[in-house]
C-alpha cells in the first residue's frame, strides 16, 4: 500500500499555518472556560473543556501517530465480519449463532505498530496483529455493539423478578470505554438497523471531532437504503459525503480465497488508504480537532444562550438600583445641604472675617461669630454633612462610623441598601449567579461596618471637595476689597454720622449756643441703631453668600452618580454582573471564531463525514 | 360477556368486575393531575397504567373481539406479514426502515358498527382506511386507521393490527406500537436474527409477557434452510430473555423478490411450538380459543395493575411520598420564614386621641378644664421648643414615624424573601414551586407594592377608630363601675401629660400581634405567615404612671395599642400573600395534604380486593 500523499503540499502547508491559529484559538478556550469557575453554567462548561482537553492535547502532541478507526453498529450489522474482511483473516468471532457476538473489543494492528500509547488493558480489549495491506497504516477496533445492554433506567418496563442473562451485558459500558480511543468512527449498519435510536444516540455522544466512514452491510441480501439512510444522517447534523455498500461475507470470502474484492469493499479499502493514511491523518486529526473544538464552542453557546436575556436584565437591574440608591442619596444630602443655612453662613463669614483684617464692619462680624459659635457649642450641627458644612472637609477623617446609622442621613437606611440587594439576589439567581460571587441579600453584621465606612470614606472626601469649591466660590463673591469697603463704608458711614452728630451737639449746641448736655441717653440709643445697621449689613452680605445656594447645590448632588458614592454597597452584585457579561461576551467571540475555522476547513473531503450540529432528537441527556 | 368466569354467576361477576375497573379509573384519572403536581413521572407510560387504561378498561367496549398485533423492530417486514395475515394489502411494505407510522387495524367483515375503536385503543383517534399509505403519513396526532377485511377470509371475532416500530429514531413510534400492545391479547412477535436480543426489542416483549398476552414468534428474513438450526437457540435466548411462551413459532425465509412482490412464505416449527403443531400464522390465530385468551389476558392485565411491587398499588405508595415530601417542605416553610418585624414604637398620642375623643363626653367639668389648660401649656412649651430646634412638630414625627415604619417593614420583607430564598434552597420541592416565582418576578414592584398599601395606610384608619370604640363601648357596657376608673385615671394622667406629650418616643418596643391578619383571603397567611406577626401582648412600659396596672384597664390598653401596630403589620402581609407568594401557599398546603384523600384509601380497597381476586 502507498502512502498516497494526493492532497496537495500547498495546500497542506497552508493548514499548518492555519494550525498555528488553532493553538492559540485553544489557549483562548482553556483560559476562558476557567476564567469564572463560582458561576455554575461557567462551571459546567469548565467540566467539558476539561474533558475534551486532553484529547485536543493528544492529537496536537500525536500528529503523526496511526489513526485508531473504531467499528461500531447494532448487534449483528456485520462489524466483526468487515473487520475480519479487511484483516484478511479470521481476527474475531463473527456470524448469526448468538446475539452479541463480540463482547470484547478487539484491536487489530499491524506487527510492526507500537501500541504503547493504546490504553488496551482499559479498554479491556484483545490485540491481534495482521499483516493485511488495509490495516497496515491504521489500527482497527471491533468494537461491541450498543444495542443489547439494557437501558439502567427503562421506563416502563417491570423490574424483572428473575434474572436474566441480558442482565450482565455491558457491552455498551464496553463500547463507551473504547470509543474515546478512537480517532476516526467507521458506523456499520444493514436495512434493519440504520434507523436504530439507540445507536444513534451513541454515535451522537462520540462523533464530536471524529470523523466517520459510513458504510452499509449485507449487500448482498439487504435493498439499498442508502439514500434513506443519508436523509436520516443528515437530520441527526451530519455530513455524509458518501455510504459506502459493501457485503462483508462476500469480502471475507474473496479475501479468503485470494479473489480479486468486491466493488464495495474495494472502494471502502481505497478511502482507508486515501485518507486515513500518511499525511491524510493528520489532516484528519487536525479536522477532528478543530470540528471538535467548533462543537465545544457550539455547545457551549447553546448552553449559555439562554442565559444571557436573564444577564442583561441583572445588569440592568444593577444599573437601576445603582441609581436608587444614588438617588435616595441625593435627596438627603440636598436636603441637608439646604438644611445647613445657619452652617454656610457661618463657614463663609468666618473666612471673610478672616480676610478683611481689621476694619469697624469685620470687628463687628467677629463679635457676631464669636456669639454665634457659643450657640453652636450648645447644639453642635448633627451628622457628618453637618460637620463637613461646619466644620469643613477636614472633619471627614474623624467620623466615627456606627454601621447603618452612620449611612442613614445619607438616606442609605439598612431597609434601603437591602431591598436594592434583594432584587438584585433574584435578579442574580435568574441568572444562576449565587454565593461566592455575590453575597447574601442582608449584608453580615461583620460587613456592615467596613461598608458603611467605605461609603463614608467615598462620600465625606466627594462632598468635602465640593464644598470647598462651593465655599471658595461663595467666598469670592464677598471677600473682595470692593464689597469689603462698600461694607465698611456702610457700616463706617452710620459711626461717623453718629460721631459728627455728637460732635454737633457738644461743639456747636453746648459750647457755641450755650445749650445743656444731652447726657449719654443719645449715646445709647446711637449703639442699638449702629448694632441694628450692622445686622441689617451681615444680613445683606448673608444674601450675597445665599444667592443661588439652591442652584448650586443642585449642581453638587447631580455629580452623585459619577462619583460611584453607593458601589461598595453593591460591589459584590456590579462586579458579579460584569464578569458573567464578559464571560458570555468572549464565549460568543470564540465560538465565532471556532466556527470560522471549522468552516475554514471546507467541505467534507473523500468520503469521511463529519458531525456538524448535534440534532435534538438523539441529543444525550 | 359470557367467557368471563364460570357460566352461572359470570354476568353478574362480570359486572362487579367492570363497575371495579370502572371505579379504579375514575380514582386514578382523578388522582394522576394531582401526582402531576406533585412532581411525580406521568405514569401512562408504566405498565399498570397501560394494563388498565389501555385493556381493562376497553375490554367492555371490544365486545367478543380479540385484538392481535404485529410488533416488532424496524425493517423486520411487519407490514408485510400483517399483510399476509389478512390477505390484503393494509399497510404498505417498503424498503425504507420505520415508515409505518401509523397502526392499521383489519376488521371482520361487517364488524365496523361492532366495535368502538376509540374506547378498545384510548388515545388514538379511528379514521377509516383509505389506501395503503395511510399508515405511512407522516402526521403528528395518534391515529389509527381501520379497515373491514376486503377478502372475507379473517376470523369473525379477530381484529389484525399491523403497529409501527419500537426501536427507531421516531420515538413517536415507539409509543404507539406501546399503546396497541397494551390493548391487545395476541401480539405476533415478529424478530430476526439481528434483533432477537436488542434490548428494545426484549423490554417490549418483556412488557407483553408480563401482561399475559398471547405470543405467536415469527423468526423472519432467515436464510433458509441453511440457519434453521440457529433458531431454537435463538428463541431460546428470546423466551428467557422476555419470559414469553409463544403459542407456535415460525419462520420466514428471506426472499428479497418475494417481499417485493408483497409475498411471504412462512415455515411452521412445530419442534419449536410448544403443542407442536403445523398449522400456519393465519390459520393458528383464526383456531385460537378466543375466550381462553382473553380471559388469559385480562387477568395478566389484572395481575400487572395488582403487583404490589409494580403495580398501581406501588404507585399509590409513591403518591404518599410524594405527598409527604411536601409535607415536610411546608413544614420547613413554616419553621423558617417566620420574620419579626421591628415595628418603631407608634406616636402615643394617636392612640390616646382616640381614647379621649371617646371619653370626651364622659369626662367632668373640673377634669376638662385642668386637661385644657394643661393642652394650652403644653402647645406653648411645645412651640417655644420647636422654635429653637429642641423638638419636631407632631407633622414632622409623624413623617418620621412613617418612614421608619415604612423602613422597618421593608427589612421584614428582605428578612422573609432571604428566609424564603434559603428554604427554596434546602428544599427542592420549595425550589420549583416556589424558586422560580422567587427568581422571575420583578422583586422591585414587591417593594414598590408595600410602598403604595404604606402610603394609602392612614395613621390612623377608620377601621381603627371603629375597632377603639367598640372596645372602648364593650369595655364600658361589662365594667360600667370601671368608666369611672378610666376618667381617674385620665385625671391623673392629664396631670402628668405635658411630660408624656414631651417625652415621646420612650414607650417600650412593640409587638405586633396577629389579632388583624383575619380579613378576608388572608386565611393562609394566618396559618403560615400569620405566624410571623404573632407574638405577645404589648408591654407598654411608662404607663404605670398613668395608675393604668389597675384591673382590666392595663389588657384594654395593650388591646387598643397592639390593634393599632397590627394594622401597620397587616400591610406586610397582605404584600406578602397577594404579591410575593401568590396562590403558592395554597397551592403548597393542597399538595402537603393530597395523600389525605379519599380517592387514595378507596383505590388502595379497590386494588387490595383485586389483588385478592389474582390470587
Amino acid at each position: 500500500m502507498t502512502h498516497d500523499d494526493s492532497t496537495p503540499a500547498a495546500a497542506d502547508a497552508t493548514s499548518e499555518a492555519d494550525f498555528g491559529g488553532f493553538d492559540h484559538l485553544v489557549e483562548s478556550l482553556a483560559r476562558w472556560s476557567g476564567s469564572l469557575p463560582q458561576w455554575p453554567p461557567a462551571g459546567r462548561v469548565q467540566a467539558e473543556w476539561q474533558a475534551i482537553e486532553p484529547r485536543l492535547d493528544r492529537a496536537r502532541r500525536e500528529l503523526s501517530r496511526v489513526l485508531v478507526v473504531g467499528v461500531i453498529g447494532g448487534t449483528g450489522t456485520g462489524k466483526s465480519t468487515l473487520v475480519n474482511a479487511l484483516a484478511g483473516q479470521m481476527v474475531t468471532d463473527a456470524g448469526d449463532v448468538a446475539r452479541p457476538t463480540t463482547t470484547s473489543p478487539i484491536v487489530v494492528a499491524a506487527p510492526d505498530v507500537d501500541l504503547a500509547w493504546l490504553p488496551v488493558e482499559a479498554m479491556g480489549a484483545r490485540v491481534v496483529r495482521s499483516d493485511a495491506a488495509a490495516v497496515a497504516n491504521i489500527v482497527l477496533v471491533d468494537c461491541p455493539d450498543p444495542d443489547t445492554q439494557a437501558e439502567p433506567d427503562a421506563a416502563g418496563s417491570p423490574p424483572s423478578a428473575t434474572a436474566r442473562p441480558s442482565d450482565t451485558n455491558r457491552n455498551r459500558d464496553l463500547l463507551e470505554a473504547v470509543l474515546p480511543a478512537c480517532d476516526v468512527l467507521l458506523l456499520v449498519a444493514t436495512a434493519q438497523k440504520y434507523r436504530s435510536w439507540i445507536v444513534a444516540r451513541e454515535v451522537a455522544a462520540f462523533a464530536p471531532g471524529r470523523p466517520l466512514f459510513f458504510v452499509q452491510t449485507h449487500a448482498a441480501r439487504d435493498p439499498d437504503i442508502r439514500a434513506d439512510w443519508q436523509r436520516e444522517l443528515e437530520s441527526q447534523g451530519f455530513t455524509v459525503p458518501r455510504i459506502f455498500r459493501l457485503d462483508g461475507v462476500e469480502a471475507a470470502r474473496r479475501a479468503a480465497a485470494g479473489l480479486e474484492p468486491e466493488p464495495g469493499f474495494r472502494d471502502l479499502v481505497a478511502a482507508i488508504d486515501e485518507e486515513l493514511v500518511g499525511r491524510a491523518a493528520r489532516r484528519v486529526r487536525r479536522t477532528g480537532a478543530v470540528d471538535l473544538t467548533a462543537w465545544f464552542a457550539q455547545q457551549c453557546r447553546g448552553q449559555l444562550e439562554p442565559l444571557r436575556g436573564p444577564v442583561e436584565q441583572f445588569a440592568a437591574g444593577m444599573r437601576a438600583e445603582r441609581s436608587r440608591l444614588e438617588g435616595l442619596l441625593a435627596t438627603a444630602i440636598s436636603a441637608q445641604l439646604r438644611g445647613q443655612r445657619h452652617g454656610w453662613q457661618r463657614l463663609v463669614t468666618d473666612e471673610i472675617v478672616q480676610r478683611w483684617h481689621g476694619g469697624p464692619f469685620a470687628t463687628f462680624l467677629h463679635a457676631v461669630s464669636a456669639l454665634a459659635a457659643l450657640w453652636q457649642r450648645v447644639r453642635p450641627a448633627p451628622g457628618v454633612i453637618g460637620r463637613l458644612v461646619t466644620g469643613g472637609a477636614a472633619a471627614v477623617t474623624t467620623h466615627d462610623t456606627t454601621g447603618w446609622q452612620s449611612v442613614a442621613e445619607l438616606g442609605l437606611s439598612e431597609a434601603e441598601v437591602e431591598q436594592s440587594r434583594t432584587v438584585l439576589a433574584g435578579l442574580a439567581t435568574r441568572s444562576r449567579i449565587g454565593e461566592p460571587l455575590v453575597g447574601r441579600a442582608r449584608v453580615e453584621a461583620a460587613r456592615v461596618q467596613p461598608l458603611a465606612a467605605a461609603v463614608l470614606d467615598r462620600t465625606g472626601q466627594w462632598l468635602g471637595g465640593s464644598i470647598a469649591r462651593l465655599v471658595a466660590d461663595r467666598r469670592g463673591r464677598v471677600a473682595g476689597p470692593l464689597v469689603h469697603w462698600t461694607f465698611e463704608l456702610l457700616f463706617t458711614g452710620l459711626f461717623v454720622a453718629v460721631l459728627a452728630r455728637a460732635g454737633w451737639s457738644f461743639f456747636y449746641g453746648h459750647l457755641w449756643l450755650g445749650r445743656p448736655v444731652g447726657g449719654t441717653g443719645f449715646l445709647q440709643e446711637a449703639l442699638v441703631w449702629l448694632i441694628l445697621w450692622g445686622l441689617c449689613l451681615r444680613w445683606g452680605v448673608f444674601a450675597l453668600v445665599r444667592r443661588g445656594l439652591d442652584r448650586d447645590i443642585a449642581a453638587v448632588v447631580a455629580g452623585v452618580p459619577a462619583a460611584r458614592l453607593v458601589d461598595p454597597l453593591l460591589a459584590d452584585f456590579s462586579e458579579a454582573a460584569a464578569q458573567v457579561t464578559e464571560f458570555l461576551d468572549d464565549g460568543d467571540r470564540l465560538a465565532a471564531e471556532a466556527e470560522q475555522m471549522a468552516a475554514a476547513l471546507g467541505g467534507p473531503v473523500g468520503g469521511l463525514g463529519r458531525l456538524r450540529a448535534i440534532s435534538d432528537r438523539t441529543r444525550v441527556s | 360477556m359470557q367467557q368471563m368466569g364460570e357460566p352461572a354467576t359470570s354476568a353478574a361477576s362480570y359486572a362487579a368486575w367492570a363497575g371495579t375497573v370502572e371505579e379504579l379509573c375514575r380514582l386514578f384519572d382523578a388522582l394522576c393531575p394531582l401526582a402531576a403536581a406533585l412532581g411525580m413521572p406521568d405514569p401512562k407510560p408504566t405498565e399498570w397504567h397501560g394494563a388498565l387504561f389501555g385493556k381493562l378498561r376497553g375490554e367492555v367496549a371490544r365486545g367478543p373481539f380479540v385484538v392481535a398485533a404485529v410488533c416488532g423492530g424496524t425493517n423486520t417486514g411487519k407490514s408485510l406479514i400483517a399483510n399476509t395475515l389478512v390477505g390484503a394489502e393494509i399497510s404498505r411494505s417498503v424498503p425504507e426502515a420505520a415508515r409505518t407510522r401509523h397502526p392499521v387495524a383489519s376488521l371482520p367483515r361487517g364488524s365496523a358498527g361492532d366495535i368502538d375503536l376509540a374506547a378498545v385503543f384510548p388515545g388514538f383517534q379511528p379514521r377509516p382506511w383509505v389506501s395503503d399509505d395511510d399508515a405511512l403519513a407522516p402526521v403528528d396526532d395518534d391515529r389509527i386507521m381501520w379497515r373491514e377485511d376486503p377478502s372475507g377470509h379473517q376470523a369473525a371475532r379477530l381484529v389484525l393490527l399491523d403497529t409501527p416500530d419500537i426501536d427507531g429514531t421516531l420515538r413517536e413510534n415507539w409509543r404507539r406500537a406501546e399503546l396497541v400492545r397494551n390493548a391487545a391479547d395476541v401480539i405476533v412477535a415478529v424478530l430476526t436474527q439481528q434483533k432477537y436480543n436488542d434490548a428494545a426489542v426484549r423490554d417490549f416483549f418483556t412488557s407483553a409477557a408480563a401482561a399475559g398476552k398471547t405470543v405467536l414468534v415469527v423468526f423472519n428474513m432467515v436464510d433458509w434452510p441453511r440457519q434453521r438450526e440457529r433458531i431454537a437457540g435463538w428463541l431460546a435466548t428470546f423466551t428467557t430473555e422476555t419470559g414469553v411462551t409463544p403459542l407456535a413459532v415460525y419462520a420466514a425465509p428471506h426472499d428479497f423478490a418475494a417481499a417485493e412482490a408483497g409475498r411471504i412464505a412462512f415455515h411452521a416449527l412445530p419442534e419449536l411450538t410448544p403443542d407442536g403443531g403445523t398449522a400456519g400464522p393465519g390459520e393458528r390465530l383464526a383456531g385460537c380459543d378466543f375466550d381462553r385468551i382473553k380471559r388469559q389476558a385480562m387477568a395478566g392485565a389484572l395481575r400487572v395493575v395488582a403487583d404490589p411491587r409494580s403495580g398501581a398499588a406501588a404507585w399509590l405508595d409513591a403518591f404518599d411520598a410524594a405527598a409527604g415530601r411536601w409535607r415536610d417542605a411546608r413544614e420547613l416553610l413554616s419553621r423558617e420564614s417566620r420574620v419579626r418585624v421591628e415595628l418603631p414604637t407608634a406616636p402615643r398620642e394617636l392612640v390616646w386621641n382616640e381614647i379621649w375623643d371617646w371619653l370626651e363626653p364622659r369626662r367632668s367639668g373640673f377634669d376638662l378644664t385642668v386637661s385644657r389648660v394643661y393642652r394650652v401649656a403644653g402647645q406653648g412649651v411645645m412651640w417655644a421648643a420647636r422654635r429653637v430646634g429642641l423638638a419636631r412638630s407632631n407633622e414632622q414625627k409623624r413623617e418620621d414615624f412613617s418612614a421608619v415604619e415604612l423602613g422597618a417593614l421593608k427589612q421584614a420583607l428582605t428578612d422573609f424573601i432571604e428566609r424564603l430564598d434559603d428554604a427554596c434552597r434546602r428544599d427542592s420541592l420549595l425550589g420549583e414551586m416556589l424558586g422560580t416565582r422567587l427568581a422571575t418576578a420583578d422583586r422591585a414592584a414587591w417593594y414598590a407594592d408595600l410602598e403604595r398599601r404604606h402610603a394609602s395606610l392612614p395613621l390612623v384608619s377608620e377601621d381603627y377608630r371603629g375597632f377603639v370604640r367598640a372596645e372602648l363601648d364593650r369595655f364600658a357596657r361589662e365594667n360600667p363601675q370601671l368608666v369611672g376608673w378610666i376618667v381617674t385615671a385620665l385625671n391623673a394622667g392629664a396631670v402628668a401629660r405635658p411630660a408624656i406629650t414631651v417625652g415621646l418616643g420612650l414607650a417600650g418596643a412593640a409587638v405586633v400581634p396577629a389579632a388583624a391578619a383575619t380579613a378576608g383571603g388572608l386565611t393562609t397567611l394566618v396559618h403560615h405567615v400569620g405566624d410571623v406577626v404573632v407574638g405577645t401582648a404589648a408591654t407598654l412600659a411608662g404607663e404605670g404612671a398613668l395608675g393604668l396596672t389597675a384591673v382590666g384597664l392595663k389588657p384594654l390598653l395593650e388591646r387598643l395599642f397592639a390593634g393599632w401596630s397590627a394594622e401597620r403589620g397587616r400591610i406586610l402581609a397582605e404584600t406578602l400573600h397577594d404579591v410575593v407568594l401568590g396562590d403558592r401557599l395554597d397551592e403548597i398546603d393542597r399538595l402537603a395534604t393530597v395523600a389525605a384523600r379519599p380517592e387514595v384509601a378507596r383505590a388502595r380497597a379497590l386494588l387490595a380486593q383485586c389483588s385478592r381476586e389474582c390470587a
